[in-house]
């Protein structure tokens, strides 16, 4: 178990800057996601940690020491591949005890290590199989297995669950997150599933293109927002975006959007005519059809879709697209127009141009 | 009969008439020499050419194996010493060549792959392209090297000519086999704690084994037809292989079909046996179970 520390990361192909200065402070046992869409750099930063790809620049370091030209096999790192990468030609207890061995472990503590591996992952009837014997989630959990027969400083997943079906999907997050605790090493994890980083995380970094966006733990990342990039990637379905223009008079602040007046409390930094972005995600929208408001947003509703626990209420303001849910099941007809209101805590406001959060 | 089962039934006779065509091409020469070894040296001369051996006779095989013979009214020697020393001498060279043409290529190809160098490419196009050259024209040249060096009718000699030739096909072929090879599991074994040459000993070589198998098949059977190269270099019994002894059962006034063809049907047997043991270690579908 050990802290990882990034300071200025920095990768480039070639000529093509590929991640773009991150820092990053993981502490001791924390599980931390990266999440990221594809391309932006998560597997990249992964392999740095690994010691897989070169580094172009910046440090990174494991328990203050610095690891940048620490050989992969000296890092004492555990990696998750994608595709799992077992050993074909060796058998599960082969592929699990293969570090020990290299290690010259006595062939006794080897076979306790990997029973006591196996029992946890449930592979205790597979030890003497190949590879190829074994179904998905099984490889999946060998490939788990082989990382933690080590006790390794750190794991390293890159999207490990990415080829599992969906039910395998949500049973693996649950145990790899259970394992994880009780073995508290420290552990990065990559997805680009954001139901994974935030059921599993203790805290998600949001990558976008090579940068940071944003750090935090799971709900607050999902409550406050650093910028609309977060906003709209978090969440499902997305948050609503809605453009609008600030009006301050004495001491009291407005958002006009289109002929709605929202009112709010904004910082002082924010000055009269700003263009600015509300955002509301679709499950704060409130229906409120016995008393008509101002700030109520007309929604001309196009479609709804039950999914059973929630109703999902697709329309349109000012031709801006509009995603609504709701519990209750409110029976709303198609071209209906709604008045659909807005909380004032359940808004986030963006600066136009920066997309920083404002609020 | 619909249209659709005589159609079915033409490329049924098709393919037939196309094996049997393939059989006869390939394994009727075999079968010649096999008559031709069996048959007395009188019938051979003497009568139009049959199909199979009137009386079956094995005294050409006998000849071989030590046994004097009497042929038109003259004792004719056994041929065994010089037969088992051309043996001895083919299955050396061609195991040497063999040896280490795939021991360079298994561990050069994959530098080639997998260590960055300035000009790697370019030095492997190169190392490749030595194959479009012929052999005659550094036959003189070489020649000239090898009296220089004394490495005439040596084992030495002979092997290294062989490697030079062979090597570059055995880099090509395990080369091919390496980049098919996922590098990731090559990644998790460094990150398990291995070193490079383990990983390649270890994890890379046994993954690559049906490459290597089929560059030693290759090699070695390149090495045991070959002709030119020890007609050229290997002037006596020291190193003679059976490629270049056999013709020379062709005398001035009489050519020995009946022995030629018998020492020709032996030389195929160590080939065989090699391909046939070897084979057993070509397991297919060895990468399956690595990823997903
Ligand atoms: N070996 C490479 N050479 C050049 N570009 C690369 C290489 N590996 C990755 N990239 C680029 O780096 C970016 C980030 O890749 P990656 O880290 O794999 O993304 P992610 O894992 O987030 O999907 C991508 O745009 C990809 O094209
Ligand atoms: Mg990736």
């Amino acid at each position: 178990m050990a802290a990882v520390d990034i300071e200025g990361l920095r990768k480039s192909y070639g000529k093509a800057e590929i991640i773009h200065g991150v820092d990053l402070a993981i502490a001791e046992g924390e599980f931390i996601s990266l999440i990221g869409a594809s391309g932006c750099g998560k597997s990249t930063l992964l392999r740095m940690i690994a010691g897989l790809e070169p580094i172009t620049g910046g440090r990174i370091s494991l328990d203050g020491r610095v690891i940048n030209d620490v050989a992969p096999k000296d890092r004492d790192i555990a990696m998750v591949f994608q595709n799992y990468a077992l050993y074909p030609h060796l058998t599960v207890f082969e592929n699990m005890g293969f570090s020990l061995k290299l290690r010259n472990v006595p062939k006794p503590e080897i076979e306790k290590a990997v029973g006591q591996a196996a029992a946890l992952l449930g592979l205790e009837p597979y030890l003497q199989r190949y590879p190829k014997e074994l179904s998905g989630g099984q490889r999946q959990r060998v490939a788990m297995g082989r990382a933690i027969v080590r006790k390794p400083q750190v794991f390293l997943f890159d999207e490990p669950l990415s080829n599992l079906d969906a039910k395998l999907r949500v049973q693996m997050r649950s145990e790899i997150r259970a394992l994880q605790r009780r073995l508290g090493t420290t552990s990065i994890y990559v997805t680009h599933d954001q139901m994974e980083a935030m059921t599993m995380s203790d805290r998600i970094v949001v990558l976008n293109a090579g940068r940071i966006e944003q750090v935090g733990a799971p709900l607050e990342v999902y409550d406050r927002p650093a910028n609309i990039f977060v906003a709209t990637f978090i969440g499902s379905p997305a948050m609503n975006l809605l453009e609008g223009r600030v009006e301050r008079s004495d001491g009291k602040s407005i958002v006009w959007l289109g002929e709605i007046a929202v009112s709010l409390e904004l910082p002082d930094e924010v000055r009269d005519g700003a263009a600015v972005v509300l955002g509301i995600r679709p499950e704060h929208f409130e229906l409120d059809p016995g008393q008509p408001s101002t700030s109520a947003l007309p929604v001309v509703v196009q479609m709804t879709e039950p999914t059973g626990a929630e109703l999902q209420v697709y329309g349109e303001f000012a031709g801006d697209r509009i995603v609504a849910t709701f519990r209750n099941r409110p029976a709303l007809g198609e071209g209906e127009t709604v008045p659909m209101r807005m909380p004032q805590s359940a808004l986030h406001v963006f600066d136009r141009d920066s997309g920083r959060r404002l609020n | 009969m619909s249209a659709r089962t005589i159609n079915s039934r033409f490329l049924l006779a098709g393919k037939v008439v196309g094996v049997l065509a393939l059989l006869f091409w390939s394994v009727g020469p075999i079968y010649w020499a096999l008559a031709t070894s069996l048959t007395r040296p009188a019938d051979l001369v003497s009568k139009a050419p049959r199909f199979w051996p009137e009386h079956v006779t094995f005294e050409h095989y006998a000849r071989l194996f030590g046994a004097e013979s009497v042929s038109q009214g003259n004792t004719v020697q056994s041929v065994w010493p010089q037969f088992s020393a051309a043996l001895l001498n083919s299955i050396l060279t061609s195991l040497a060549a063999t040896v280490l043409t795939v021991a360079i290529a298994a561990f050069g190809a994959y530098a080639f792959v997998r260590l960055r160098f300035p000009g790697r490419n370019l030095v492997f196009v190169l190392v490749v392209a030595t194959m479009a050259i012929p052999a005659y024209t550094v036959m003189i040249p070489l020649y000239r090297l090898m009296i220089m060096m004394g490495l005439i009718d040596t084992y030495v000699g002979i092997t290294l000519i062989y490697v030079s030739a062979f090597l570059p096909l055995a880099l090509w072929l395990m080369r091919t086999v390496y980049q098919a090879m996922p590098l990731s599991l090559e990644e998790a074994a460094w990150l398990d704690g291995a070193g490079r040459i383990y990983t390649l000993l270890r994890i890379v070589m046994p993954l690559a084994a049906p490459g290597l198998i089929a560059a030693a098949i290759l090699t070695f059977l390149n090495a045991w037809g070959q002709f030119i190269v020890p007609l050229v270099f290997s002037p006596t019994l020291a190193t003679k292989p059976l490629t270049v002894l056999i013709p020379e059962f062709v005398t001035r006034n009489y050519v020995d079909y009946g022995l030629m063809n018998a020492a020709g049907i032996l030389a195929i047997v160590p080939p065989i046996i090699l391909v046939i043991f070897l084979n057993r270690y070509l397991v297919s579908g060895l990468m399956a179970g690595a990823q997903k």
